[in-house]
């Protein structure tokens, strides 16, 4: 019982500990730009509603880029935890099976084919089918608790024909432009995005982290293996459905206005678990905040780095996640021999 | 026969050259005939000056009225896509060709012995008339590129009357984010127009990326987008619709200029300075 | 009151694993089911826990049908121990036997007093309470499966099936196990195992059902089922029997061969 307490003292506290730190990084990444802006004087206006330069670029420049970062941020770190506690296996992970560039591949599609700009909201629902497409695929030849190989492996196949399909895409594009963009959709930024961008996908990815967190209970009980999970009263197809159709959402329209961004469902997920027992239901909320602090701090990195050209912001995230997924990768290894 | 059969390709293509170096050489003072254009800038100044029965091709660029200037006369040619094939094809006496088209493409033709004619990026209007009369004596069209000139400084004097008391202050927008700096035709543009150009002020030379707050922030007076209207989707062009910019079009002047007015260097960017003067005009 | 199987016949990849089998389980009695492999004795644990839909036949609890009872009443009514024991994360004692509270509470809810008093009940049943803290993993075999009983138990079904409990198990936690069994089955839990072990079946379980080949051979006594003649019949062996303390007793001695006549030596 006291062991119990202690845990549960813990996971009371993590929720809002996570929650402050997500405000602490966004109020950091409005203060991060490319120019000085006098912040109290820019707050000031927009509360007023004065339209001033300063105030412009706090409302149209570094709050979309600030949100944005957060909500996509939670996405993949939701969807991450989410993907891992359906397959019961750490690695299992939005960019690493190939889920990502899938979505990247949909929203290409869809927006340089013209259907985005008649419809706007063409773009993430593009986003949203490629990672529906992919996610299908996965379960459907691989089945559920595949080994770690083979969801490696068809993450692989998965990654290596979005991606080439995508280089695809963009070569035929009729833009000139076209061809050089695609550093954007396979490695994901930031920069330039707008309120409408925010608007267009909010929605969208609430459904999605609304459908995922429901199945938090029923991935607890799967723990315990699927007989167990069925005879405690869960339905695994809708389960099933809950779960794929909340990742497609998120992940989707995460992609579609920031490109494929790795790795952030990975080690968020794979750090938080400790601190909830270890619990895959409770970790879903928990990796969302996490992902949220993890792509807003990268973001601010990706800003205050003395690099120019701007690094990508999936630049960044691939330099903590790769070596990330080694060391993970080693430590499977060995635990298994 | 079956001895010629087996050579290869580049050297087949010898008796080509050899003749075509004894074409040139008997024909020092006779113009060109058969014109091959690999630029899409020395197409437009190519279009321009000579007469169109004697372009043999021009590159397919050109014949798309959003990005070129002569799209009309251009496709009453061949178009190219800067191919060797395709440029030996057409058995040319003339090829010319931009500073930047491709090296492998350029050196190739140099092995056949049809050294194409590089013409750079002007990085001023000296150096466009310079590149005009250039362009003008190897086409054998020297009376029509002093025409051209004459009509270029005849504009420009009209306009540098229309120069406001005190020059406003601008800043360009490019697809990308890009802007132009210091030492750049269009930074000679703006300053003809009667425009501070902001992006000199800030450091940046020839052409550079702007962060759009640095835009937002940087106190002009004048926007001048340079787009391509309904052009093909790219995030090159969405960053210039940006709701920032929308923003500050309803802060600041904003002039839109598509893009082939100043994509190349040609006499086209008299028309450039001509809107920007018009636009600008009923704010004194 | 009672779960009451009727002509319960399943194929699964073409074959036919269940033939018109029936069975019933009462509350507060321990029901082996036995038979060789493949005699579809899973089979019918998984048709009687509602995790297998039977190509035929029905299956009533306590008078209704699964889809009636719906499946978290179901949940709450029937327990069921799988015959695997690992846990995909490395979740403490106390998480896992909490697991067996999820029928009972609500999607979002946390865990109420009668949550916390029922998986204390059923760790202490299970002599587990002193590794609460522990992580599953660093248990050892027989440990880990108390644990897990301790998760079916947690549940506080009337109904709990358990599917070869005893496999990989030292003799001395198979003593344990079946003792706890009997001892949930008195308190009013009517308990159903799946046994390969004869002599223990005999011994612990109330009722044998003998299946072979997907049909019902015998069901009643172990005296009765496990006679002489269906030994020889069905498992192809024959046995020693003997009394302790009053209670009897069975040992399978000798394979029988084809012909009939058993082997000779030991």
């Amino acid at each position: 019982m006291k062991h119990r307490a202690g845990a549960g003292l813990r996971t009371l506290v993590l929720l809002p500990v996570l929650g402050l730190v997500i405000l602490i990084t966004a109020a950091a990444s409005l203060a991060v730009g490319y120019a000085a802006l006098p912040l109290d004087q820019a707050f000031a206006d927009a509360i007023a509603g004065r339209a001033s330069l300063p105030a412009l670029v706090l409302l149209e420049l570094r709050l979309p880029r600030a949100l944005l970062g957060a909500l996509v941020g939670f996405s993949l770190g939701m969807a991450g935890a989410a993907m891992q506690g359906l397959m019961r296996n750490p690695l299992a992970e939005p960019g690493v099976v190939g889920i990502s560039s899938a979505a990247a591949l949909g929203a290409v599609a869809a927006f340089y084919s013209g259907l985005s700009a008649t419809v706007a909201l063409a773009l993430p629902l593009g986003g949203i089918a490629g990672a529906l497409s992919a996610t299908l695929v996965l379960f459907v030849l691989l089945g559920r608790g595949a080994s770690t190989m083979t969801l490696i492996l068809a993450g692989v196949a998965l990654n290596s024909f979005a991606g080439a399909a995508t280089a695809l895409a963009l070569n035929l594009a009729p833009n000139p432009y076209a061809a050089l963009e695609i550093v954007f959709w396979l490695m994901g930024s930031l920069a330039d995005r707008s309120m409408s961008h925010v608007w267009l996908v909010l929605p969208l990815m609430l459904a999605g982290w609304l459908l995922m967190a429901s199945t938090a209970p029923a991935l607890d009980a799967l723990s315990l293996g699927e007989e167990t999970a069925a005879s405690l009263g869960f339905d695994l197809t809708w389960l099933l459905a809950r779960l794929i159709g909340g990742a497609a959402l998120a992940v989707g329209s995460a992609v579609a206005v920031t490109g494929a961004i790795g790795f952030v469902g990975l080690v968020v997920p794979h750090l938080l678990r400790p601190l909830v027992g270890h619990r895959p239901g409770k970790l879903l909320v928990a990796s969302g905040l996490g992902g949220a602090i993890l792509v807003l701090a990268a973001d601010l990195g990706v800003r205050l780095a003395p690099v120019r050209p701007e690094l990508k912001l999936g630049v960044v995230t691939a330099l903590i996640g790769a070596p990330f997924l080694f060391a993970l990768v080693q430590r499977l290894r060995r635990e298994a021999l | 026969m079956r001895r010629v059969r087996r050579l290869p390709c580049a050297l087949r293509a010898v008796p080509v050259a050899a003749g075509l170096v004894l074409a040139a050489t008997s024909a020092a003072s006779a113009p060109p005939e058969r014109i091959v254009s690999l630029n899409m800038c020395t197409d437009e100044l190519v279009l321009r000056l000579a007469d169109r029965e004697r372009i043999a091709s021009v590159t397919w660029l050109s014949q798309d009225p959003r990005n070129a200037n002569m799209a009309d006369v251009a496709r009453q040619v061949l178009a190219n896509h800067g191919l060797v094939e395709q440029v030996l094809a057409l058995k040319p006496d003339l090829v010319v060709a931009g500073a930047y088209t491709t090296r492998a493409t350029v050196n190739l033709l140099r092995r056949v012995g049809t050294s194409p004619r590089e013409f750079g990026v002007p990085r001023n209007l000296a150096e466009m008339r310079v590149q005009i009369r250039e362009m003008a004596a190897l086409l054998g069209e020297e009376a029509r590129g002093e025409a051209l000139i004459a009509d270029i400084d005849t504009r420009l004097d009209a306009l540098a009357a229309r120069r406001p008391a005190r020059p406003l202050r601008a800043i360009v927008l490019r697809p990308n984010g890009f802007t132009v700096g210091r030492g750049s035709l269009v930074d000679e543009i703006l300053t003809r127009a009667g425009l501070v150009n902001i992006a000199a002020e800030l450091g940046i030379e020839s052409y550079g990326q702007i962060p759009l707050e640095a835009v937002a922030l940087a106190g002009a007076e004048v926007l001048v987008l340079n787009d391509t209207p309904d052009g093909p989707p790219s995030l090159a062009h969405e960053v210039l619709h940006h709701p920032v910019i929308t923003a500050l079009a309803g802060k600041l002047k904003p002039v839109t200029l598509p893009s082939r007015l100043w994509t190349c260097a040609g006499p086209s960017v008299i028309d450039a300075i001509e809107q920007l003067v018009a636009a600008t005009e009923p704010s004194r | 009151m009672a779960i009451v199987a009727q002509g319960i016949s399943v194929s699964l990849s073409g074959r036919c694993v269940l033939n018109a089998a029936d069975v019933t389980l009462q509350p507060g009695e321990m029901l082996g089911i036995v038979g060789p492999n493949g005699a579809g004795k899973t089979t019918l644990l998984r048709v009687l826990a509602g995790l297998l839909k039977p190509d035929q036949g029905s299956v009533r609890y306590d008078g209704s049908s699964a889809r009636e009872l719906g499946r978290r009443a179901l949940a709450r009514r029937v327990a069921f121990l799988a015959q695997d024991g690992a846990t995909a994360w490395s979740l403490c004692v106390e998480a896992v036997v909490g697991l067996g509270r999820l029928p009972h509470r609500p999607p979002f809810g946390g865990e109420s007093e009668a949550d916390r008093a029922a998986v204390a009940n059923a760790m202490a049943l299970c002599d587990v309470a002193a590794f609460a803290g522990r992580t599953f993993g660093t248990l050892s075999g027989g440990e880990g499966r108390r644990v897990l009983l301790a998760r079916a138990l947690a549940v506080e079904a009337a109904y709990l099936l358990a599917d070869e409990p005893l496999a990989g198990l030292d003799p001395g936690h198979q003593l344990d196990t079946l003792q706890r069994l009997r001892s949930v089955a008195a308190e009013g839990a009517g308990v159903a195992v799946v046994l390969h072990d004869l002599s223990l079946a005999a011994r612990f379980c109330d009722r044998l059902l003998l299946l072979d080949r997907g049909r019902r051979i015998a069901d009643g006594a172990p005296g009765e089922v496990l006679g002489d003649q269906l030994l020889a019949d069905v498992f192809g062996v024959t046995a020693l029997r003997g009394q302790r303390d009053g209670t009897p007793f069975l040992l399978p001695w000798q394979t029988i061969n084809q012909k009939g006549s058993p082997h000779d030596g030991a």
